[in-house]
């Protein structure tokens, strides 16, 4: 009996789903228990049992349903990114929600989940070959349009996130290095033309080097090269001509030491509040960063600050190897599953997984810049919440439905 | 498996696991280098970001005079503060109106206060009246950041002023921050002088510090750790003076309207009965807030009311230095008590001649004091020579400092061989520079202080003790006492000597016909000399040293009053109504004679002040 569900039940990635879970509630709870916010720990136990309810609705739905259903989902997310642009709450600065009575419905974190889909759904038919240039540009612009509408709202977070989860997916499905160079290049030199002139030359070689190794034939790379050129020398162009306010805003997004009671206080107080938690960390609700309210709204993007203020290294590896071991089980799936839909879609989701974390934690640990993108699972948010656990709903899905074909 | 060789390959599956692997080794490496290797740093940044130390200000130590009086206590002062990481700026013109200060004087305290610290309140304006104060209250919501605390002020409780012994206490200078900013911050009060400045460790206490939690808008969250980590302020130990807060009021009164010192001892010992120096003022006018006004006032006045005329001075001593030339030539035996000379009332000297008062007739040692004979004393400086005189002036502690527990003073001028071969040239100066020095006139330099230790010594048979005001200090918690010793040395003049000198100072008051008849006591026996020391710049100086009761001394006293003419009619009345004072004071007086003699006395003093 056990082993039959075993076999059809991915009790791995639904574990470490529930432990990751529960970090985040333990976590939003210390982070709130003194904020004078302690309806958000109510909320976020609604979204869990939400969260809940959709992980196993993913988990359990019909394989070929979900394939057919693959792109209305998608089309019908558009159709909200869309709408939430026209009659979007605007909070904080950015149209990305739907209010719903005392509940807010964010579409970007369900277009996660249907782009995620539907990429699969594209790849894994027969007809489609990634190394055919009019496929992949079609792949592409899955991904683009809903970038679009969320940079549009503006969420440039959430819109890197689309990127950085094309990247696994393209390679998984056996994209050239070619391709990987060419998505590459361009954001190399486009990232170092914010940096000045000599890491702007460097960036141009690397970009150059990189192009010349993977190059198929000589035209398509001179032609990748010169569009790298054309956007590093743009950014480039665009940046000199900002008023110099928002260079100074750019200097500190890249630089957030420069302004430490600006952008670059919470990223200071996020590392104070983590160093500060040494191997066992100060213990529970001991926090003096977390109960004191040092990192604004600390429960959404810096909450990781709260498993590394109380409970140290210790815990700040836990929250680390769960993921690591959620992302591993993810490869896993991908490489066992015998049909194509599965295995990109099993892909598709850790390259988001991935992105969040990635860059989550290394803004909490000072490494990235600051860009506002939640942490799976422990990140106050129920939108975030229930699309991440209908994501881990997919995998288990796409584990159960591995044999298929 | 699939069409495409490279869908899903083992390659791509194990490169992607690396490349996940790899990120998560670089996250795993930055938290180990965070938490383990930066903990320390780190850790120390989070503990000043969430607790905040509130100073709390020790109460300065109270002084005692030596019948156990309050003479310096501290009474409440309102201070208004400012914490600049709550403070706006857009808020400072209201301020400087409440106040009434100067925007910039504001904004640079504010700028100052931030470098210590951004969420610590820092002082804007000290001593604050009532109405400023109910003013504030009224509109303080409307200014964040802005507060006041109640501090304590120095508050002086009798009617004497002692300026120059208690000195007093004054918002701290930057230099003086410079020097010690690890015990002050800005507007610190500090002791500036006198016995507040050589005490200032023992009196000020130490600061307590009360931790609070605060978040990040610097909002006060309630006590930090229940209050258990915080450090109690440590109250300033009290000073056990040996003034005498009566003495000390009379001596004032009388040296009203000069300029002058007073200076007297206790010759058990060297404690400090009374020091005056004038003119003072109130050192009131500084425990609060010092209006610059008056401090450039006082720096500015021709008549030096900071300066301490005790310690500082260095005026010739007349007359009153004769029995230091007597000890010199009786212990070397250069002359002995029988030693007679015949005094004409003027000496000779190459084609000099030195004057003398009188013609004194035939005069040996103890007749020479009682009348003050110059030319004795012309002819025995030279018998003795100027290494002897600079020898036996250094016994009696003139030429260094006394080492007296009040900040500074004057070594004073003993000129010896050296002296004059530096000054005029090895071989072009002739004994005639000697003469005057018998008389006490000519490059000689001496301080009331050394001349209140020297009849100290005179009193007591030869010990000179070091001069000190604090007897004591009391530890205001527990009422533990640490007596400070008497640190003393011989003068080395033999015993017979001393009572020949003071025998020849016992006539000089008790003896009609004495010099110093007016500091004469109905009912007890009163020792001194007085002297009258020429002045290039003036009038002479007026000086009277002397002791009594003159079989067992307890009160040695020296004054001196610039520019008033002779020593015997205007620095002796002073000293008489002093000693009586204190000896009324310590019963040592026979109550029945002494209140009497005390009035008249009081009354001939006053007319003689007031010539």
């Amino acid at each position: 009996m056990f082993d039959y569900f075993r076999e059809y039940f991915d009790f791995k990635g639904l574990f470490v789903c529930l432990a990751l879970v529960a970090m985040g509630l333990v976590s939003i709870y210390s982070a709130t228990y003194d904020a004078g916010a302690g309806a958000i720990f109510e909320k976020q136990t609604v979204w869990v049992i939400a969260g809940v309810v959709a992980m196993l609705v993913a988990a359990f739905f019909p394989f070929k349903l979900l394939q057919r259903l693959a792109v209305p989902i998608y089309a019908l997310t558009l159709g909200a990114l869309f709408s939430v642009l026209m009659i979007g709450a605007r909070i904080s600065g950015s149209k990305s929600w739907f209010g719903v009575g005392d509940f807010g419905i964010q579409p970007s974190e369900f277009a996660k989940v249907a782009t995620v889909l539907a990429l699969a759904a594209f790849l894994s038919k027969t007809t489609i070959s990634i190394s055919n240039t009019k496929h992949l540009l079609g792949t592409m612009l899955i991904v683009v349009l809903p970038m679009m509408f969320i940079l549009a709202q503006p969420d440039l977070g959430t819109a890197i996130i689309f990127f950085a989860m094309v990247v696994p997916v393209l390679y998984w499905a056996g994209a050239s290095n070619f391709v990987l160079a060419a998505i590459f290049a361009p954001v190399i030199v486009a990232a170092g033309a914010l940096f000045g002139t000599t890491i702007f030359l460097i960036s141009i070689v690397i970009a150059g080097l990189i192009i010349f190794f993977a190059h198929e034939n000589r035209f398509a790379a001179g032609a990748v090269f010169g569009l790298t050129l054309a956007v590093g020398l743009s950014v480039q162009t665009v940046y000199d001509n900002l008023p110099s306010y928002q260079q100074k805003r750019i200097a500190t997004f890249l630089n957030p030491e420069s302004d430490p009671l600006g952008a670059g206080y919470n990223v200071i107080q996020s590392k104070v509040a983590i160093g500060s938690g040494g191997l066992t960390g100060k213990g529970y609700l001991q926090g003096t960063q977390t109960q004191l309210n040092f990192i604004p709204e600390q429960w959404t993007d810096f909450i990781y600050c709260v498993p590394g203020e109380e409970f140290g290294f210790i815990g700040g590896s836990v929250v680390l190897i769960a993921f690591a071991v959620l992302l591993f089980h993810g490869i896993k799936i991908a490489s066992i599953s015998n049909n194509k839909f599965g295995s990109v879609g099993a892909i598709g989701v850790i390259g988001v997984f991935a992105a969040h974390i990635f860059v989550n934690i290394g803004m909490s640990l000072g490494l990235l810049p600051v860009i506002g993108i939640p942490l799976p699972f422990l990140s106050y948010g129920g939108s975030a919440l229930i699309a991440n656990m209908a994501m881990v709903g997919l995998l288990m899905n796409f584990y159960a439905n591995r044999k298929e074909h | 498996m699939f069409d495409s060789p490279t869908f899903g390959s083992l390659t791509r599956a194990t490169i992607l696991r690396s490349v996940l692997g790899l990120l998560f080794l670089l996250l795993l490496g930055r938290l180990y280098q965070l938490q383990m290797l930066y903990h320390t740093e780190l850790g120390k940044k989070s503990e000043e970001n969430s607790v905040r130390a509130v100073i709390q200000e020790p109460i300065r130590g109270y002084m005692y005079d030596r019948y156990g009086t309050l003479v310096v206590d501290v009474g409440p002062s309102y201070t208004v503060t400012v914490t600049p990481a709550a403070f706006d700026a857009a808020n400072l013109e209201k301020l400087a109106a409440l106040l009434q200060m100067d925007k910039k004087e504001i904004a640079d305290k504010i700028t100052k206060g931030r470098a210590y610290s951004r969420f610590s309140p820092t002082r804007i304006k000290r001593d604050v009246d009532f109405k400023t104060l109910s003013a504030l209250e009224e509109i303080l919501y409307s200014l964040p950041g802005v507060d006041y605390q109640v501090e304590s002020k120095r508050t002086y409780t009798t009617s004497m002023q002692a300026t120059h012994l208690l000195g007093y206490v004054k918002e701290i200078t930057d230099a003086q921050l410079s020097r010690s900013a690890e015990v002050y911050r800005p507007g610190d009060v500090v002791g500036s002088s006198g016995l507040e400045s050589s005490y200032e460790t023992r009196l000020r206490g130490e600061k307590g510090f009360e931790f609070f939690s605060v978040n990040a808008q610097g909002q006060f969250l309630g006590s930090y750790d229940g209050g258990n980590s915080n450090i109690r302020s440590k109250e300033g130990y009290d000073l056990l003076l040996h003034l005498d807060a009566s003495v000390q009021t009379l001596a004032e009164s009388l040296m009203a309207n000069t300029r002058g010192a007073l200076v007297a001892l206790d010759p058990n010992n060297g404690g400090i009965i009374a020091m005056v120096s004038k003119p003072d003022f109130d050192p009131s006018v500084f425990s609060g807030v010092t209006p610059l006004q008056l401090w450039q006032q006082l720096n500015s006045d021709t008549t030096k009311p900071l300066f301490n005329r005790a310690t500082m001075t260095r005026y010739p001593p007349g007359s009153t230095f004769k029995m230091v030339i007597a000890a010199a030539a009786l212990q070397d035996g250069i002359i002995d008590e029988h030693y007679r000379i015949t005094c004409t009332g003027a000496f000779r000297f190459g084609d000099r001649v030195f004057k003398d008062l009188h013609v004194h007739g035939s005069t040996n040692v103890v007749e020479s004091i009682l009348r003050s004979c110059n030319v004795f004393y012309y002819q025995l400086v030279l018998k003795i020579g100027l290494e002897r005189f600079a020898k036996y002036s250094r016994m009696f502690g003139f030429g260094s400092p006394t080492g007296v527990d009040i900040s500074e003073e004057t070594a004073g001028l003993i000129p010896d061989t050296e002296h004059y071969d530096r000054v005029y040239g090895k071989g072009k100066w002739t004994q005639g520079y000697l003469v005057s020095l018998g008389i006490g006139q000519g490059e000689i330099g001496v301080s009331p202080l050394q001349m209140a230790s020297y009849a100290a010594a005179l009193a007591n048979g030869g010990t000179l003790y070091k001069p000190h005001a604090v007897a004591a200090i009391r530890n205001k918690r527990t009422k533990a006492v640490e007596e400070l010793g008497h640190p003393l040395k011989t003068t080395g003049v033999e015993p017979a000597v001393m009572d020949v000198l003071r025998e020849g100072m016992r006539r000089v008051v008790q003896e009609p016909g004495g010099s110093g008849g007016l500091a004469r006591i109905y009912g007890i026996q009163s020792a001194g000399k007085t002297g009258t020391a020429e002045n290039p710049h003036g009038d002479d100086h007026a000086w009277y040293v002397g002791f009594a009761p003159f079989e067992n001394p307890s009160i040695a006293v020296a004054v001196m009053i610039e520019n008033a003419g002779f020593g015997g009619s205007k620095a002796a009345p002073i000293a008489g109504a002093v000693i009586r004072t204190y000896l009324r004071n310590t019963k040592q007086l026979p109550e029945r004679i002494a209140k009497p003699a005390a009035r008249d006395t009081v009354k001939q003093v006053t007319q003689v002040t007031e010539h």
